[in-house]
C-alpha cells in the first residue's frame, strides 16, 4: 500500500474546527481509513487544536497551525506544529475522575482523552515552534 | 449545531443536534442556562442526531447535569452514536451519568 500523506494549515480560530472536519473527510476518501478511525483523529485534532486556540498565544495577531497527516505501513503519523508559547500538553497529569459527579473538576479532558486513543505521544519543542506528534498502528480500517 | 427544547410529564427536555465542539458550546451552554428554570430537576439530553462531540460539548452537558445534581434532581442521556458514547466511555464519565439506548427509556428512568 502506498503511502499517503496529506497537510494544511488552520488559522487560530474556532471556527477553523468546521474546516478541520472538512480537510479529514478529504483525507478519509484517499486513505480509506474508517469512519471510526477518523472520528478518532478528529476529536484528538479537534481537542490539540482548541488548546492551541484557546490557550497558545498572548496576542490579537492571526497565526498558523500547520498539520501533516501520513498513512504508511499500517502506521498513522500525525504532527501538529504551532507557533505559539512554549506548551507540552503531555506534561499536565491526567485528572483523576471522582466517583461522584458533583466533584467532577470539568477541565483537562481533553489531553486524557488523545492519550486513550492514540498509541503513542511526542512533544518537542523546535524552531520556536511546539510540535506534538502522534502515532496509531491500531483499530486504523 | 442545533439545540432544541421542550417540557414533557416536567422533565426539561433537550435535543443536541449536530457537532457539539469547542465553536458551538457556548451557543449550548448560554440556551441551556437561559431555558432551565429555578425549579427544573428532571434533565433529559436526547442526543440522538448528535453526530459529534468534544471536550468542549462534554463540559456543557457536565456542567447542566452538575447543576441538577446539585438541586438533588435527575438526569438522563438518551440514545447516543457509538462515536459519542466513546467520548463519554473515554472520559470516565458513563458510570455518572444514566445513559439509556432510547428517549422512551430514559423518560421512564426520570419519571421514577
Amino acid at each position: 500500500m502506498k503511502s499517503q500523506q496529506y497537510s494544511f494549515e488552520l488559522k487560530n480560530d474556532l471556527s477553523e474546527l468546521e474546516t478541520l472536519n472538512q480537510h479529514l473527510i478529504k483525507f478519509g476518501q484517499s486513505s480509506g481509513l474508517s469512519e471510526a478511525c477518523l472520528t478518532d483523529i478528529n476529536i484528538c485534532l479537534d481537542e490539540l487544536f482548541t488548546n492551541i486556540v484557546c490557550y497558545g498565544f498572548k496576542d490579537d495577531q492571526e497565526h498558523i497551525t500547520r498539520f501533516v497527516l501520513n498513512l504508511e505501513n499500517n502506521r498513522l503519523t500525525l504532527v501538529i506544529e504551532d507557533e505559539g508559547i512554549p506548551f507540552n500538553p503531555l506534561e499536565k497529569e491526567d485528572p483523576e475522575i471522582p466517583d461522584d459527579l458533583i466533584d467532577v473538576r470539568i477541565g483537562g479532558l481533553g489531553i486524557h482523552i488523545v492519550r486513550k486513543l492514540m498509541d503513542e505521544l511526542h512533544y518537542e519543542r523546535k524552531n520556536g515552534k511546539n510540535k506534538l506528534t502522534l502515532k496509531k498502528m491500531s483499530n486504523l480500517f | 449545531m442545533e439545540i432544541e427544547h421542550r417540557v414533557e410529564n416536567e422533565i426539561l427536555v433537550f435535543a443536541i443536534k449536530g457537532r457539539l465542539d469547542a465553536a458551538t458550546a457556548s451557543t449550548a451552554e448560554e440556551t441551556i442556562k437561559q431555558t432551565m428554570a429555578e425549579d427544573t430537576r428532571r434533565l433529559l439530553f436526547d442526543l440522538s442526531a448528535l453526530e459529534y462531540l468534544s471536550s468542549g460539548g462534554l463540559r456543557v452537558i457536565l456542567g447542566a447535569a452538575k447543576e441538577i445534581r446539585r438541586r438533588e434532581g435527575k438526569v438522563a442521556l438518551a440514545a447516543l452514536t457509538p462515536y459519542v458514547f466513546e467520548i463519554f466511555e473515554v472520559s470516565g464519565f458513563t458510570a455518572m451519568i444514566p445513559i439509556k439506548d432510547t428517549v422512551e427509556e430514559a423518560f421512564k428512568d426520570l419519571a421514577s
